[in-house]
């Protein structure tokens, strides 16, 4: 920033150093004398402040572009960190595509702001103010035109700017509106193109895509008249001076007066050369002001979000046994939207350590919440959830993962090979716990069928990999972790009889000692032993078998 | 460019899902953007003589201003008040309509290409995205679409306006000094043109490298986010934090770097700008150039310090160029990945027969992996009720997908009322098939946009109709905004067998004559289950139905059963 008013400064000094060749050379032209009486200190001067100029300029831009990396770095994080402990909860909400693209675009578009709205802001004012210093000492009233000139900018900036945060904050939610749509659209690209409706739903992209077009250009059409001001404003600026000072210097021509008419071409060229100056750090601002307005509209992305808990009020308690591990629910009631009615209405049972209880109810009894609740994504609204007697809330998100195992319907593989997708529940783990989890959860009788084994790439979704065998990468995490509690969320609901059957077995023996509670609502779920609890619209409605 | 965008957009052999896209140079793949861009061309060229017409009166404006304060000395008016007055709205004026119509001119050009985007992502993706991430497509479709804007404002628009500025810039100072023009122009040729150039060859893997990053940290986010619950249940916060940070550092010190690189390009173009003031003052003062008369003199620094000005644009261009070069290229390798089934010069229309002939076909998704199919032969005529049994990995889905041209046996022949299915338009053999899988995706939209996707002109008697057969219509009725109740991402809304029946309800909905319902009942428990096989039997009356499931439970209605086995279909007696 300092930097940047330093530049103002030298282009001033720089200015002054071509007025006087130029004055110079017309006042020759005027009495004419010979040009041996030339100066030469002007122009080497102005070689020096050229170069130190250029050094000057390259540094700020270094300086600017450095704190845009730091700050995006340090925000990119602290985004992450809300995303991370507002947890699967958040995704009810919000589509991954949206808060991908708070996390990525929005904070990409924040280096305008900390690259040139912060440095603009502050130069604005400063560096004008200081070149119309030397304006008014060596032509007054060059130095009032250009004043005048300079206080209407910040008059237009008041009102487009306005104008333009709000432009700026719709063009962001059509931007980010095409972006889920989009990633929606591309996740199920194949059902749009065997529906055959690809053309529909190429006209709704360049609907989404036209909208964005509209705003953006809304956006412009503000920062373009902003900065037209200021163009006009310098405009205005150069004609009156050229005129007024052409007067005054013709008059002077007539009384044949050489002195004052060199003094006054100088000044007069210098007034010329040194407006684009003046008026360069208001027109940066003009230009940076969008960035402000993203920079806005960012920060109300953000602050959506939830913010990163210190950690939960209530003392958190340890268990007192790590292994065995029972779970009570006591009149836990749940609900997802209040007009749709309760999910869970006053579930009370219990699960002793070691033992097994079979969840069993149509699809959208509640089985999954139970599960979120347990898990902990989310809270219950009333009653309450004991491990060990330990209630849920007061064990710590850290802790509760160690204790809990989960395989769901559909597991997530990221990105990357089969190892690292297995190793995601423990990447400490050597070699020989690797392969025996592989061998427990049978990955290993597939492998061959792969290009790479271990090593092959997945897919967006688990391409490449069956249903069944994207669950076994799931029990194979589970091995690894090994878990005192195992909560089992319809595991095999996309799969045929016979995987089911032999997943069933793999999971039979990762169940062996641990509390599991298995959500399902298959036939072969007699494969477990234990007590089966029947849910209907969030209640229970029957129980049986050996509490 | 006739055989450059032929080259490119030659149909490609490789099956969908192999990421073995062939090479496109950078120039080829703005070349063929450029060639899409053609519907916006009037526009552009508007925008592109706008441009120039502010520059012009850009140049006059610093030089008529500084003549009529040079013009006194003398003591004549050399230049007149309402031209200077003229000049000046003129400037204003044209500057922010140049600006103002470019930017519209160049956003409905990317519009125009994301939307051309999609449509041949869609081309190759009848078989889903395989290896390519949707986080990858969507960086292309945003920030590398976005990028390219710079082509044309960036590029294009300050290079025409370069080559306009020179030869008036040469003119006007060669009228006056022959080695002071050249020399200058020397100077502006190398800051307008050369250094760009450099900059941008030698920066051109730096920004290819920034392009890529970028994407990987959105394909890392965004499974960050979609996998929030496993990183939750496994207590992974910290180190999928970690993995994102690292791709972040990755692309942030890229910038870093890049913005070094921009600095001295920027240093680079100033200093050209002012050793040429500095040769115009040499030459007004005498010194080492022969000496310019000072009137002209004054003429010539104020048109050389504007001219300067707009050259320094395109030596910062010159930075930006390697990132163009590298998204134009991302965008186009989109459209390289063809169709699957090699195209035929002639494709029909489907005829109105629908008799399903399957003959010998051998099939295997690459050449890596064994044969699926291995000289099958099915025999399913019009109206018939067929189910295909098999456990799963035999190759269920794989006879969906040829029978949809999602995918082209090796050998051997399909035909859908007689007609080869390869000559057959896949838009119009698709309108005849309609098809349930287990990866049919509900959409981030009402429960309405998602059934309307099977039968745009639907009534709501008939969607209603269509949940009812679906046995989701209670769901829905109980649902407090019904049918514009919103599914969210992939149906989160609605539990897991719910949104399976809304996917049912929507194939149900559709007016093709075949069907192919690959396990129809999963996630209903048993009694639901065999209510809808019921309905099944006397909504679809009239159609063909495929029906691909792993058992069957006793109350389907069905003309034949199949068995695949071994690559090959066995026919079951019908109990």
């Amino acid at each position: 920033m300092v930097l940047g008013i330093l530049s103002s400064l030298v282009g001033v000094a720089q200015a002054w150093c071509i007025a006087v060749v130029l004055g110079h050379a017309l006042i020759s032209l005027h009495s004419g004398l010979s040009p041996q009486t030339f100066p030469v200190w002007p122009i080497v001067s102005f070689l020096v402040l050229a170069l130190a100029r250029a050094c000057v300029v390259a540094g700020a831009d270094v300086a600017a572009a450095n704190a845009g990396v730091e700050a995006r770095r340090r925000l990119r994080g602290k985004v992450l960190g809300s995303i991370l402990a507002g947890g699967p909860a958040l995704l009810r909400q919000t589509h991954s595509g949206a808060l991908t693209s708070t996390a990525v675009d929005r904070i990409e578009a924040l280096d305008g702001f900390f690259g040139r709205w912060i440095p603009a802001s502050v130069t604005w004012i400063a560096a004008p103010a200081l070149v119309l210093i030397p304006i008014c000492i060596i032509q007054p009233r060059a130095g009032l035109v250009l004043g005048l000139c300079g206080l209407a900018v910040p008059f237009g900036q008041a009102i487009f700017g306005i104008g333009a945060a709000v432009a700026s904050r719709n063009q962001f939610l059509a931007m980010t509106r095409l972006q889920a749509r989009f990633l929606d659209r591309v996740k199920g690209i194949a059902t749009i193109v065997l529906a055959g409706r690809t053309e529909d739903e190429t006209q709704r992209l360049a609907d989404a895509a036209d909208e964005l077009r509209q705003r953006t250009m809304k956006v412009l059409r503000v920062a373009f008249l902003s900065s037209a001001s200021i163009d006009a404003a310098m405009v205005i600026a150069l004609i009156v001076v050229a005129i007024m000072d052409g007067k005054v210097a013709l008059a002077l021509q007539a009384e044949n007066a050489s002195p004052q008419l060199e003094h006054v071409l100088t000044s007069s060229l210098f007034v010329l050369l040194v407006i684009p100056e003046f008026f360069a750090p208001l027109r940066a601002l003009a230009l940076a002001y969008q960035d402000r307005a993203h920079a806005q509209g960012a920060a109300t992305a953000v602050l959506d979000l939830p913010a990163v808990q210190s950690h939960p009020a209530l003392e958190e308690q340890q268990l007192a046994s790590e292994r065995a591990i029972s779970i009570t629910l006591d009149q836990v009631c749940f609900t997802w939207d209040p007009a749709r009615g309760q999910a869970l209405d006053k579930i009370s049972f219990r699960v002793p350590a070691g033992e097994t209880v079979i969840l069993t109810g149509a699809s959208g009894s509640g089985k999954s919440t139970l599960m979120e609740l347990l898990l902990g994504f989310i809270k219950p609204e009333s009653g309450q959830i004991r491990l060990n007697d330990t209630p849920l809330e007061t064990i710590s998100s850290d802790a509760l993962s160690r204790i809990i195992s989960w395989i769901g319907q559909k597991p997530t593989l990221f990105a990357g090979t089969l190892r690292d997708n297995i190793l995601f529940a423990h990447p400490d783990a050597d070699e020989q716990t690797l392969m025996a989890a592989v061998k427990a959860a049978a990955v290993d009788q597939f492998l061959p069928s792969l290009p790479e084994g271990l090593e092959t790439r997945i897919g967006e979704g688990g391409f490449g990999l069956s249903g069944g065998q994207a669950q076994r990468i799931a029990i194979a995490r589970a091995y690894l972790k090994n878990a005192p509690v195992l909560l089992l969320d319809e595991p095999t609901a996309h799969l045929d009889p016979e995987t089911e059957k032999s997943i069933f077995e793999s999971l039979q023996q990762l169940a062996l000692n641990k509390t599991v509670i298995l959500a399902t609502h298959s036939a072969a779920a007699h494969m477990f032993n234990g007590q089966q609890i029947g849910l209907q619209s969030g209640k229970i409605i029957f129980q049986q078998g050996a509490a | 460019m006739p055989d450059v965008t032929q080259n490119s957009s030659a149909p490609a052999t490789s099956s969908a899902g192999q990421p073995n896209t062939p090479a496109v140079t950078d120039r080829q793949a703005i070349f063929r953007i450029l060639k899409l861009w053609q519907r916006q061309a009037p526009r552009l060229a508007i925008g592109l003589m706008l441009a120039l017409l502010a520059l012009c009166t850009g140049l006059l404006l610093m030089q008529v201003s500084g003549l009529r304060l040079a013009g006194a000395v003398l003591g004549e008016v050399i230049i007149t008040t309402a031209l200077l007055r003229w000049v000046g709205v003129g400037r204003v004026f044209l500057r922010y309509s140049e600006r103002l119509f470019a930017h519209d001119a160049m956003f409905r050009a990317l519009a125009d290409l994301r939307v051309w985007f999609f449509h041949s992502l869609a081309q190759g993706a009848a078989a889903g995205l395989g290896f390519r991430r949707a986080g990858d497509m969507l960086s292309r479709l945003v920030s590398d679409i976005g990028t390219l804007d710079g082509l044309y404002l960036r590029i294009l628009l300050p290079f025409m306006c370069a080559c306009l500025t020179l030869p008036i810039l040469l003119v006007q100072l060669c009228s006056q000094n022959i080695i002071l023009g050249c020399l200058t122009g020397l100077l502006f040729a190398c800051s307008a043109f050369l250094f760009p150039y450099l900059i941008a060859r030698s920066g051109r893997q730096d920004s290819e490298r920034l392009t890529q990053n970028l994407s990987a940290l959105r394909i890392s986010v965004l499974d960050l986010v979609s996998g929030l619950r496993e990183i939750r249940a496994f207590g992974a916060e910290d180190r999928m934090l970690a993995r994102v940070q690292a791709d972040d550092r990755a692309l942030l010190d890229g910038q870093k770097h890049l913005a070094r690189r921009a600095a001295i390009a920027n240093a680079t173009a100033y200093l050209c700008g002012q050793i040429a003031i500095l040769f115009v003052l040499l030459a007004i003062s005498g010194i080492v150039f022969s000496k310019v008369a000072p009137l002209s003199g004054v003429g010539i620094l104020f048109l050389t310090v504007a001219a300067f000005e707009s050259a320094g644009a395109l030596t910062r261009a010159g930075v930006q160029a390697g990132a163009m070069g590298a998204a134009a290229r991302r965008v186009v390798e989109i459209a390289q990945v063809g169709p699957v089934s090699a195209q035929t010069e002639q494709e029909v229309d489907a005829p109105a027969g629908t008799d399903i002939q399957v003959t010998n076909v051998k099939f295997r998704w690459a050449s890596s992996r064994p044969y699926v199919f291995d000289g099958l032969t099915l025999d399913i005529p019009a109206g018939s009720r067929v189910a295909i049994l098999g456990p799963s990995g035999v190759g269920k889905s794989s006879l969906a997908a040829l029978l949809l041209k999602a995918a082209a046996p090796e050998s051997g022949s399909i035909t859908l009322g007689g007609v080869n299915i390869s000559h057959i338009r896949a838009t119009s053999l698709r309108r005849q098939i309609a098809w349930l899988s287990q990866a049919t995706h509900l959409f981030d939209d009402t429960i309405r946009s998602n059934l309307l996707l099977g039968k745009p002109e639907a009534t709501e008697e008939d969607l209603w109709r269509a949940l009812e057969e679906a046995a989701v219509a209670g769901v829905v009725r109980n649902l407090p905004e019904g049918l514009d109740t919103w599914l969210g991402e992939g149906g989160v809304n609605l539990s897991g067998g719910q949104g399976r029946r809304i996917a049912l309800a929507r194939t149900l909905l559709t007016n093709a004559p075949i069907m192919i319902l690959d396990e129809p009942a999963t996630g209903l428990d048993a009694q639901t289950e065999q209510d809808f096989l019921r309905t099944l039997n006397t909504v679809t009356a009239g159609r063909t139905v495929i029906l691909i499931a792993h058992r069957l439970t006793g109350v389907e209605k069905l003309d034949q059963i199949w068995r695949l086995s071994h690559g090959q279909a066995t026919t079951v007696a019908v109990s």
